[in-house]
C-alpha cells in the first residue's frame, strides 16, 4: 500500500495534503485492527489476564488455558477479521456496480440467496448426506452452494436494475426477494427432519464461534481469494463509477467486468454467510465509513481502507457481543445492526435525493 | 477521420430488427465541428452510440482512419473515439482530477496506476478545458456547465481524434452554452479534433458547425448548414408537427399562427425589430403592398401606424400594435 501512495505523492502534486492525510489514516487503522485483534483475544466470557493469554500463546503445553486461547479465542478473532473484510468488500463492490449507496449483501437479498443455497445442502440434499459428511469436503459443497445462491440473486438484481433505474424500487424489490426466499426456506424446513432443522436454525442465528478448523480454512482461503480479486479489480471498479456506457466508451469490457465483480462479491458474501450465518449491516455501512474517512472515490484507496475498517468494525462487534466481564453473550446480529444502522441513516439523511452518495 | 458507409442502425430484439435509420453515408474530417440535427426520436443518440462502438450496427460499415471499426480492439477504439452522453456522472468524493484521470483508462496498466506521463496528459487536459482552478474540487459540487467542461477534459485526456457528444449544451444556461461551444470550436480548430455532436439548437448549429448531419425520414442528409438551407432541407424537419421552420428567416413559427402576410414601410433597426414582432405574431413580411400594412415610426411620428382600408390608427409600442393585429385575427379588421 505504501509504495502506491508514494507514487501518488510524486504525481498528484496538487493533492498532496489529502494524500498525506490518507496515509496517516491507513497507519491509524492498521494499528486499530491490531489493537482490536489483541483485545478480542484477551476479552471473553472466561476472564483471563493479559499475562495468561500471552503465556498460553507461546507455551507448548496443552492445558486448560491453551485450549481456550487456541481452540476458541484465536479462531474466533481470525473469523471476525475475515468476516468483517469479506462482507465490507462485497458491499463496496455492490455499491459501485449497482451505483446505489444502499446496496449491500443483506439489503438486496444476496445473503438470503446464500441462505437458500445453504438450506438446500443442509435440509434438502441431506437425504443422501448425513450431517457428519458436512466435514472436510462437505464444507466446500456448502460454500459452493452458498456462492451459487448469492450469484443467482446478483443476476436477478442486475436484470431488474437494467430495466428499473429507480433506487427505491430496486431496494423494495430486493426486500421482496429476500422475503420470498425466506418463505421458500421455511417451506423446506417444514418438510425436513428435526435434527437437520436444528442444525439449520442454529446456523441462521449468525455466529463467529462455531467454526471447525476445516471450516475456518475454507473460509480463509475463499475470502483471501476474494480479497486478491478485489485488489486486482480496482481499475475496473473505478471505471464503473462512470456508469456502464462511459465505462464501455473508455475501453472497459463491461460484460467481463460484471462477471469478475459478481463472482468476487458472491465468493465473499457467500463464504461468510455459509459458515457464520446472515450477518447484517456490516456490508452496507463499512464502505460508507471508508468513503467518509478517505474522502475519495478511488478504489485503489477505498479497497484497502474498507478491508482495514471492515476488520476493525467486526472485531469491535465481537468484543461487544462478548460483554467483557460478564458470562452472557449478545447475539452478534444485534450488535452489528446497532453499529451499522446509524451510519446508513446518516447516509440517507445527508443526501435524501440519493445523488452522488455511493 | 470517420467514414460511414450504407450504415443501418437500430435495435435487435430476438429475431426482429427495429430500424432507426438506414442507408447512412457521411464523413467527418479532422478539425470539423459537425452538428447532428433531428427531431426527438429521430435516432441521434442511437447514431452517436453506434459511431462510438457502444452498440452494433445492423448493416454497413464504419471506418476510423481508414480502418474498419470491428478490426479495432476495445482499448484501441477507446484511443480513437471519446464519448459524452447526456447521462450525468454521480459519484461521491470524486474529484475533477479523478474524473479526468479515468480518461487515461485505455493507456494505463491493469492496476490503473497513473505515472508521470499520464499525469501530465491529465493536467494538460484540465488546463485546456479551463478547469485548472477546479482540479481538486468534487464533481458533485460543480455547476452544470463546469461539470460538462470536466467531462470534456476527460475525453481530452483520453486523447482521441474523434469526439462524440450527445447534446453537450442541453440544460445549460446561455453563458455556459456558448462557453462550451467555444471550447468545442477551439478544440476542433486548434487541436484538430473531429467533433460530432447532437443538438436541438438549430441556430447554434447553423452558425457554428462546419457541417450538419440532418436526420429526417430514416435518412441522413449531409452538408454545410448554408447548403442545406439553400436546398430548403430544413423546411421539412418539422413538417409533421405543429411547428414550421422558415428558412428565409431562420425562425420557427407555429402552424396554427400563420395569418398571412403584411407589408412594412420603413428602414433600419426599427424595421428589423418590427419584422421580428410581426413574424412572431404569425405574419410573413410581404414585398408588395397589403391591406392591412404597417408604417414604422419615422421623422416627426414616434408611433407605429397601421393602415386598414385607408384608415390609419397609431400605436405607441410594438406591443400595442401586435395586440391589435392579433385581435384582428378574430375578424375585427
Amino acid at each position: 500500500m505504501t509504495h502506491l501512495l508514494q507514487e501518488n505523492n510524486i504525481t498528484k502534486g496538487t493533492l498532496l495534503p489529502a494524500i498525506r492525510q490518507q496515509k496517516m489514516i491507513f497507519v491509524f487503522l492498521s494499528f486499530l485492527v491490531l489493537l482490536f485483534f489483541i483485545l478480542d483475544l484477551f476479552l471473553g466470557s472466561v476472564s483471563l489476564s493479559a499475562g495468561e493469554v500471552i503465556r498460553a500463546l507461546f507455551s507448548n503445553t496443552h492445558g486448560h488455558l491453551e485450549t481456550i486461547v487456541y481452540k476458541f479465542r484465536l479462531p474466533k478473532a481470525i473469523t471476525a477479521l475475515i468476516v468483517g473484510i469479506g462482507l465490507s468488500l462485497s458491499g463496496l463492490q455492490m455499491q459501485t456496480i449497482f451505483r446505489n449507496p444502499m446496496a449491500g449483501p443483506d439489503v438486496l437479498g444476496i445473503t438470503s440467496g446464500a441462505s437458500l443455497g445453504v438450506a438446500f445442502v443442509i435440509l434438502g440434499f441431506s437425504v443422501n448426506i448425513s450431517p457428519d459428511t458436512l466435514k472436510g469436503f462437505g464444507n466446500w459443497i456448502l460454500v459452493a452452494a452458498s456462492w451459487t445462491g448469492a450469484g443467482t440473486i446478483m443476476m436477478v438484481i442486475l436484470f431488474i436494475s437494467t430495466r428499473i433505474k429507480d433506487i427505491m424500487t430496486i431496494l423494495i424489490l430486493g426486500i421482496m426477494l429476500s422475503s420470498g426466499i425466506s418463505a421458500l426456506v421455511i417451506l423446506m424446513q417444514y418438510f425436513s427432519s428435526e435434527s437437520l432443522l436444528k442444525a439449520y436454525v442454529i446456523w441462521t442465528m449468525g455466529s463467529l464461534g462455531n467454526l471447525t478448523t476445516e471450516q475456518l480454512n475454507v473460509l480463509v482461503i475463499s475470502v483471501l481469494a476474494g480479497i486478491l480479486l478485489s485488489l486486482a479489480s480496482s481499475k475496473i471498479l473505478n471505471a464503473l463509477l462512470l456508469g456502464e456506457n462511459y465505462a464501455g466508451s473508455i475501453g472497459l469490457n463491461v460484460k467481463f467486468a460484471r462477471i469478475i465483480i459478481f463472482s468476487c462479491t458472491s465468493i465473499l458474501a457467500g463464504s461468510v454467510t455459509a459458515f457464520c450465518g446472515p450477518i447484517g449491516f456490516i456490508g452496507i455501512a463499512v464502505p460508507h465509513m471508508a468513503r467518509i474517512l478517505f474522502r475519495t472515490s478511488d478504489h485503489k484507496i477505498l479497497i484497502p481502507g474498507t478491508i482495514l475498517l471492515g476488520g476493525a468494525v467486526m472485531l469491535v462487534s465481537d468484543i461487544i457481543s462478548q460483554l467483557p466481564g460478564s458470562e452472557k453473550v449478545l447475539p452478534l446480529n444485534a450488535v452489528t445492526s446497532l453499529i451499522g444502522i446509524p451510519v446508513v441513516i446518516w447516509v440517507i439523511l445527508r443526501n435524501r435525493k440519493y445523488s452522488g452518495i455511493y | 477521420m470517420l467514414t460511414i458507409e450504407n450504415l443501418k442502425i437500430g435495435y435487435k430484439t430476438g429475431g426482429e430488427e427495429k430500424v432507426v435509420l438506414q442507408d447512412l453515408n457521411a464523413t467527418a474530417l479532422k478539425g470539423e465541428l459537425i452538428a447532428i440535427i433531428g427531431k426527438n426520436g429521430a435516432g441521434k443518440s442511437t447514431l452517436l452510440r453506434t459511431i462510438t462502438g457502444l452498440q452494433p450496427s445492423l448493416l454497413g460499415k464504419i471506418y476510423y482512419e481508414g480502418k474498419y471499426i470491428l478490426d479495432y480492439s476495445r482499448m484501441e477504439l477507446a484511443q480513437k473515439v471519446g464519448y459524452i452522453s447526456t447521462e450525468i456522472v454521480r459519484a461521491s468524493n470524486m474529484s475533477v482530477y479523478d474524473l479526468v484521470a479515468l480518461g487515461r483508462f485505455p493507456y494505463t496498466d491493469w492496476t490503473g496506476r497513473i505515472n508521470k506521463e499520464n499525469h501530465l496528459k491529465i493536467m494538460d487536459a484540465i488546463e485546456n478545458s479551463g478547469m485548472m482552478s477546479f482540479c481538486s474540487r468534487y464533481i458533485s459540487e460543480l455547476s452544470d456547465g463546469e461539470r460538462q467542461k470536466a467531462m470534456i477534459a476527460r475525453i481530452l485526456a483520453q486523447d482521441t481524434g474523434l469526439m462524440v457528444m450527445d447534446e453537450p449544451t442541453a440544460f445549460l444556461d446561455i453563458g455556459s452554452k456558448y462557453e462550451i461551444l467555444h471550447l468545442m470550436h477551439n478544440l476542433a480548430k486548434t487541436a484538430g479534433k473531429a467533433i460530432v455532436f447532437s443538438t436541438h439548437d438549430l441556430h447554434m448549429a447553423i452558425s457554428q458547425a462546419d457541417k450538419i448531419w440532418l436526420l429526417t425520414d430514416l435518412k441522413l442528409m449531409e452538408g454545410a448548414p448554408e447548403d442545406l438551407m439553400i436546398q430548403g432541407d430544413f423546411d421539412h424537419i418539422f413538417d409533421s408537427s405543429a411547428v414550421r421552420y422558415n428558412s428565409d428567416h431562420g425562425t420557427f413559427t407555429f402552424k396554427s399562427d400563420e395569418k398571412g402576410s403584411i407589408y412594412i414601410e420603413g428602414e433600419g433597426i426599427l424595421r428589423y425589430w418590427t419584422e421580428k414582432a410581426v413574424n412572431r405574431a404569425g405574419f410573413d413580411v410581404s414585398r408588395e403592398k397589403t391591406d392591412p400594412s404597417v408604417i414604422i415610426p419615422s421623422g416627426e411620428s414616434k408611433n407605429w401606424r397601421l393602415v386598414i382600408h385607408d384608415s390609419i390608427s397609431e400605436y405607441r409600442s410594438l406591443y400595442d400594435l401586435i395586440g391589435r393585429l392579433t385581435v384582428g385575427d378574430n375578424g375585427t379588421i
